[in-house]
């Protein structure tokens, strides 16, 4: 069903030039991705996972091909339209975290709503509830430098929530932490789907991670290799 | 505009380095407070000179005398309507630190050309009937703790007394002018007294005048009157010079070399220093904050957002440096008048040098965040995030 698919790439092709070299990263990639879904992005390093996840949330534009979310044809949006897209549209989850060190947690989840016309003590609510709903209502004044690593990205999944986006882009969002953390951060981001209907696109490396996704995408140097649709087994399933 | 906060907090990053560069910013907006205070004390004089008094010098030094005998002939030149004898008199109380001005003049015609100095203390009878009375101003009054009605014991060093004992003053009056064309520091003392003091042999020194000042008519042409003086005595026995106030008192300023250039040059020159060091601060600081841009970008915030939290960051670290410069300039302000005394008179911190203060921080704010603001405005997301803060 059209209603259905959020994400609709057609004919997609990006290349990078490096020491003079032209590299086709994605090649006429085509590829629609339901609403609410799960998606995990696999493949090996080069393969295009990540330049993919980028173009999908705005922050970096294809050569050539469309990219639709939501009905929305993001070549068509000029830099700061595509700013306020994304603000609305996506949060962004980082493998490195990429918080803000100066601002506390709840600074740092409150930093998005700053776009929005919420007052203050509204922003301070949203954010005190994300953070709530990562479990970290008793980090909230905690500095990034004061926070563990899963804890530091339980915070940076509650910024990416907070504006209640339809789309969470996640780049390895494991990558930088211990299993344990990793299976906590996981078990959020089913919650999320699965609770409140968020999309998800999630790269990684891991098998095991993926494993939560309810389809799995394997790229293969800039071009869509199979695609397996399963039935979750992993965290919090 | 971006938020408050985040700027704040990224200033204070990396506290230290915001501190100190605060403080030598709060020392170069200091430093040219007091520079530019000095300059308006010396130029005060010339702007507060009045257009109706023109000034009569020898042409060849104002340390060369004229004629006693030039008064008469300048009274009856057409567009004068008083004149004015001053003499350096060039003593000083008790020690030479103690040094400050006297002038030995027509002291009747003096409050008549003078309008700006007015007795606080005092009468003007007392002190025209006595000639070895003397007014002093206010501001010398409060130093040397003197009164009406005091002896002021002044060593000649132009008129030293033959029996080596020093001029002693009675105070008649204290004066205060309205005007900074004359200092609230000086001595003014009958010229007859001094004239008749060198012609018994009682004291040694130039006879003479050292200047002449005249009061022009209402409406009298002072290009021509100055002309016609110095046509007047063009052939001797003294060549004069005839300049208004204004310029006499710019000739005075210039003595002491070109001031405002050397003023201004020491001040453009901590101003480009501390403008250089506060840039080096910004591009380290927008260096560090590189992935936080990113970040700010990917979330949505726009390129103009980013390029306000990097120029909000300069011009709040410039804004508390310069404040605290001008505040530590106003507090210190009585502090200097009575450091510099009589060498700059009336020292104040003006409301124009205030302005240019609040300019001079502003503008050093602007450039010094102009450069990592346009960098951070320009720079794209993905490179942002790549790199490594």
């Amino acid at each position: 069903m059209a209603e259905a698919a959020l994400i609709q790439l057609k004919d997609l092709t990006k290349t990078y030039t490096r020491g003079g070299e032209t590299l086709r990263v994605l090649d006429q990639l085509a590829l629609t991705m339901e609403r609410g879904g799960f998606y995990a992005l696999m493949g090996p390093s080069g393969s295009g996972k990540t330049t993919l996840l980028n173009l999908i949330g705005g922050i970096d534009r294809a050569d050539h091909g469309e990219i639709r979310i939501g009905g929305i044809d993001l070549a068509h949006l000029n830099n700061a339209e595509l700013a306020r897209w994304r603000a609305a549209s996506v949060g962004f989850v980082f493998q490195g975290f990429n918080l803000m060190p100066v601002l506390t947690a709840l600074e740092n989840v409150e930093l998005p709503l700053l776009l929005t016309d919420l007052t203050r003590a509204q922003r301070r609510e949203h954010a005190s509830y994300a953070l709530e709903l990562v479990g970290l209502a008793d980090r909230m004044h905690h500095k990034p430098g004061q926070l563990s690593g899963g804890q530091e990205q339980r915070v940076a999944i509650a910024r990416a929530i907070v504006t209640d986006p339809t789309l969470i882009l996640a780049d390895e969002p494991t990558g930088d932490l211990d299993r344990k953390s990793a299976q906590a951060v996981l078990e959020l981001l089913t919650k999320l789907n699965r609770e409140l209907g968020k999309t998800i696109l999630m790269v990684t490396h891991d098998p095991a991670a993926a494993e939560v996704a309810r389809t799995i995408v394997h790229l293969d140097k800039g071009r869509l290799g199979r695609i397996e649709t399963r039935s979750p087994a992993g965290a919090g399933g | 505009m971006p938020p408050f906060r985040l700027v704040w907090k990224n200033l204070l990053r990396h506290r230290t380095r915001a501190l100190l560069t605060a403080a030598s910013l709060a020392v170069a907006i200091f430093l040219l407070c007091v520079l530019r205070s000095l300059l308006v004390v010396l130029e005060s004089g010339i702007k507060a000179s009045a257009s109706n008094r023109l000034i009569v010098q020898s042409s060849v030094s104002l340390f060369v005398y004229l004629p006693e005998s030039y008064e008469a002939k300048l009274e009856r030149i057409e567009g004068v309507e008083r004149v004015v004898r001053w003499n350096w008199f060039g003593g000083y109380y008790q020690e030479p630190k103690n040094f400050f001005a006297q002038f030995a003049t027509d002291v009747e015609d003096l409050f008549e050309v003078y309008p700006e100095i007015e007795l606080v203390e005092g009468s003007q009878e007392d002190f025209f009937g006595d000639r070895r009375a003397c007014v002093i101003g206010s501001e010398m009054a409060r130093k040397f703790n003197m009164r009406v009605g005091d002896t002021m014991p002044v060593i000649g060093g132009l008129f030293p007394r033959t029996d080596g004992q020093p001029w002693d003053f009675r105070i008649a009056g204290i004066y205060h002018s309205v005007k900074p064309n004359v200092d609230n520091n000086t001595l003014f003392f009958h010229a007859d007294f001094l004239q008749k003091a060198l012609e018994s042999g009682a004291a040694n020194g130039p006879e003479g005048v050292g200047i002449f000042v005249l009061r022009l008519e209402p409406g009298a042409d002072r290009v021509r009157v100055a002309e016609t003086v110095d046509a007047l005595f063009a052939g001797g026995p003294q060549r004069t010079q005839t300049t208004t106030e204004a310029e006499f008192q710019a000739q005075f300023v210039s003595m002491v070399g070109n001031v405002p250039f050397f003023v201004g040059s020491i001040g453009g020159g901590v101003l480009i220093a501390i403008l250089l060091a506060t840039l080096n601060t910004m591009l380290m600081a927008a260096r560090e904050q590189t992935r936080d841009i990113g970040v700010l970008k990917a979330l949505g915030f726009r390129d103009g957002t980013v390029f306000g939290l990097m120029l909000g960051q300069s011009m709040l670290l410039t804004g508390v440096g310069g404040m605290g410069g001008l505040l530590i300039a106003l507090s210190s302000e009585q502090f200097f008048a009575q450091l510099l005394g009589t060498a700059f008179p009336g020292y104040h911190i003006a409301a124009e040098t205030v302005v240019e203060a609040v300019i001079a921080t502003l503008l050093i704010g602007v450039l010094a965040g102009i450069v990592p603001a346009l960098r951070a405005r320009k720079l794209s997301v993905l490179t942002a995030l790549r790199s490594v803060g």
